[in-house]
């Protein structure tokens, strides 16, 4: 029996009448709508719905032909690595799907390396945020970020801001180790000194004693990578709880402090800097476009997030390399296509790097405030065009 | 050096009065029928979930407070009768079985109703900032969790030690037969113990929501602390869950001090030492020492 899931975009319900050559493209979508990791995917199922709401569900190929792109998506469950392998497998063999996306996980995006490579099949990673994930097959295309994109921006741009002092507090796994790192390294480059680090279990919220131990040493500001949800929250009612904000101390985060989250967060949180690609609330029309068309189809649920951005720029990358290659190219020349490609994406200017098909971005420094009674970021430094360090750090072994 | 060994008591004990408040009423209830309740932290959770709502609603917090134990106590009342009390006789797999599913259940019913996000009980302003007693400033919150643990174990202390419904309780726990025996109503005495148990942990659920923040994983997560604070103090033992939990909140503080890196496996390691030491809780009822 057919998934109800891959009925979503029913093709051929539409009448194809003049169209009997058109051909279809199928796009696996792998991601989690269900357990922990439930939000994502549905976030990028709505974009992408968005996204074939004003782009169209079909595309002319370069002898003029119609393809229809066909999304199947596949629940990823929020499980382990060998359940998403698994249904990359099915959608190749038995769906016959060319190209595979999603990815909310490193561990499921690299799970899915070998699949590529002999199915010769390209994968858009839409989040998965570790930075050696495209090295591990030449069909990966990133669309999200890197960790080391963020932690290094803005250890940077507090040791230029008068931040000299700084007690970093991170979750204990791969990528508040990669924040960790990064914000170490490029905050001491640029003249900042590091007075104290901890990490803290992966779903700690009692944060109290940390706390106290970055009280003590009297840091300007304190860095924080904790998971998004109640980790974060229970983070930032400890750090005010505490006296921290009280006694002038700054708080530096990443994505913590998304539009998603910020309603779950009391007033305590004004005045936090944190670090991102994507501000949800910039004035682009580019990402207006997108924010409107979300909010015409899926309302009230229809917010914008990373995820949203990133499922968008792959598909404007996949609708733009079946223009040039059609809907039967071999697998790499669809990569070779968004080698190299800029776009106005709604986030800012991206480019698909061409060595590393990796994403570069602008990188955005934003403060919460109040904005009309509504919590909200706000933009106040852009570091343009940043690669991901870790690969600067890391260079390629050529073979 | 005196200022900071306070301050690490205090942190210690702040979260240990939380885990009291919840746990208080499992340790009597699994002491007194041996029912293995493993949702014990969905109560927890609903009075949490509850004052949550209301003083989102504007509801004045103390009231909200009461409301949550309220609501907590009638829900543990239901599902005494109706799911409970056909189990003490089914023995331990269908116990654990049945209650773990009321856990799936709560936690899907909460996502439901107030989405997969965490959700803020709204403490009052004088509450969320930090205040100065003598020697540094300290959060009011935490103060105020230590003041209402205490009088809470006082208030218990008292009804267990003097009252006659603390001397039947503690006949029934020491030995249930006997006191069946001598005619008393032990089944009313367990749905009352169940239900004042219940009502503790919707307001621990509500007031400790600072520290164990509210999301539906709530149940589940939770819920191996709660255990550990019976066990490690003994089932049945009113004096030894409040012991034990005092231990847990300050050897969870001093590992995350000292050797942060392993403060996690500090926790259990305490707990696997402590049990070795005395393997039927700190302070076990006459019954089992």
């Amino acid at each position: 029996m057919r998934k109800w899931l891959s009925g979503v975009c029913a093709l051929g319900l539409v009448a194809t009448t003049g169209t009997a050559d058109a051909e279809t493209f199928k796009i696996g979508l792998i991601a989690s709508y269900t357990g922990a990791f439930a939000t994502w995917g549905t976030q990028f199922q709505n974009a992408i719905e968005a996204f074939q709401s004003v782009h169209g569900k079909s595309v002319k190929g370069p002898k003029g032909e119609t393809i229809d792109v066909q999304l199947v998506y596949r629940d990823a469950a929020s499980a382990g690595a060998d359940k998403a392998k698994q249904l990359a497998e099915e959608l190749v063999l038995r769906e016959k799907v060319s190209m595979l996306a999603g990815f909310e996980l490193s561990p499921h995006a690299m799970s899915v390396a070998d699949i590529s490579k002999q199915a010769k099949v390209p994968i858009v990673v839409m989040n998965a945020a570790t930075a050696s994930i495209t090295r591990g097959s030449p069909y990966y295309v990133r669309t999200s970020l890197t960790i080391p994109q963020w932690s290094q921006a803005i250890g940077k741009w507090a040791a230029e801001n008068g931040i000299k002092k700084v007690y970093t507090i991170t979750s204990d796994y791969a990528p508040g180790h990669d924040a960790e790192t990064y914000f170490h390294k490029s905050f001491k480059a640029a003249g900042g000194e590091i007075v104290g680090a901890d990490r803290t279990a992966l779903r700690e919220t009692n944060f109290a004693v940390y706390m106290e131990k970055a009280l003590q040493a009297k840091p300007d500001a304190v860095y924080m990578f904790q998971p998004g949800g109640s980790p974060s929250i229970s983070f930032v009612k400890a750090f005010s709880e505490r006296g921290l904000k009280q006694a002038g101390i700054k708080l530096l985060g990443n994505g913590e402090f998304a539009e998603l989250y910020l309603p779950h967060f009391s007033d305590d949180v004004i005045g936090t800097i944190s670090v991102n690609h994507y501000t949800e609330t910039n004035s682009r029309p580019e990402n207006k476009q997108m924010r409107d068309q979300l909010t015409k189809l899926f309302g009230e649920k229809g917010v914008t997030d990373i995820a949203s951005v990133a499922a968008w720029d792959g598909m404007t990358l996949i609708y733009g390399a079946l223009r040039q290659n059609g809907a039967s190219a071999d697998g790499l020349k669809y990569i070779d296509a968004m080698k190299g490609k800029t776009i106005a994406s709604p986030r800012g200017p991206i480019m698909i790097d061409p060595e590393e098909r990796d994403i570069i971005q602008n990188i955005y420094i934003r403060r919460i405030e109040k904005v009309g009674g509504k919590l909200q970021n706000v933009d106040i430094a852009t570091i343009p065009m940043v690669k991901d360090p870790w690969k600067i750090d890391n260079p390629a072994k050529s073979n | 050096m005196l200022s900071f060994a306070l301050t690490v008591l205090l942190d210690g004990i702040s979260y240990g009065m939380v885990l009291f408040i919840i746990s208080v009423g499992l340790t009597v209830t699994m002491g007194l029928m041996r029912v293995i309740n493993l949702a014990h932290g969905s109560f927890a959770m609903i009075g949490g979930y509850v004052a949550g709502y209301l003083t989102q609603q504007g509801t004045d917090f103390f009231l909200a407070l009461f409301l949550a134990a309220v609501a907590a106590g009638l829900l543990g009342a239901l599902c005494e009768v109706t799911v409970i009390r056909p189990l003490y006789r089914k023995g331990e797999l269908a116990q654990v079985l049945l209650t773990i599913g009321i856990v799936f259940v709560v936690t899907a019913l909460i996502t439901e109703i107030f989405g997969a996000f965490p959700y803020r009980v709204e403490f009052p302003v004088y509450l969320t900032q930090p205040v100065d007693i003598g020697f540094r400033t300290y959060p009011a919150y935490r103060l105020f969790l230590i003041l209402v643990g205490g009088i809470i174990a006082l208030v218990l202390w008292f009804l267990i030690e003097g009252s006659l419904y603390g001397a039947k309780l503690r006949a029934a726990v020491d030995n249930s037969r006997m006191a069946r025996a001598v005619g008393m109503n032990v089944n009313l005495l367990f749905t009352a113990t169940f239900i004042v148990g219940t009502a503790l942990a919707g307001l621990g659920g509500a007031i400790g929501a600072g520290i164990l923040s509210l999301e539906p994983s709530y149940a589940l997560k939770y819920v191996v602390l709660f255990l550990v604070v019976v066990i490690v103090g003994g089932e049945g033992s009113f004096k030894g869950s409040f012991v034990a939990a005092m231990a847990l909140g300050i050897i969870d503080t001093i590992g995350k001090y000292f050797v942060a890196a392993a403060a996690p496996y500090l926790l259990y390691a305490a707990v696997f030492a402590l049990l070795l030491w005395r393997p039927q809780g700190i302070l076990p009822p006459k019954s089992l020492a």
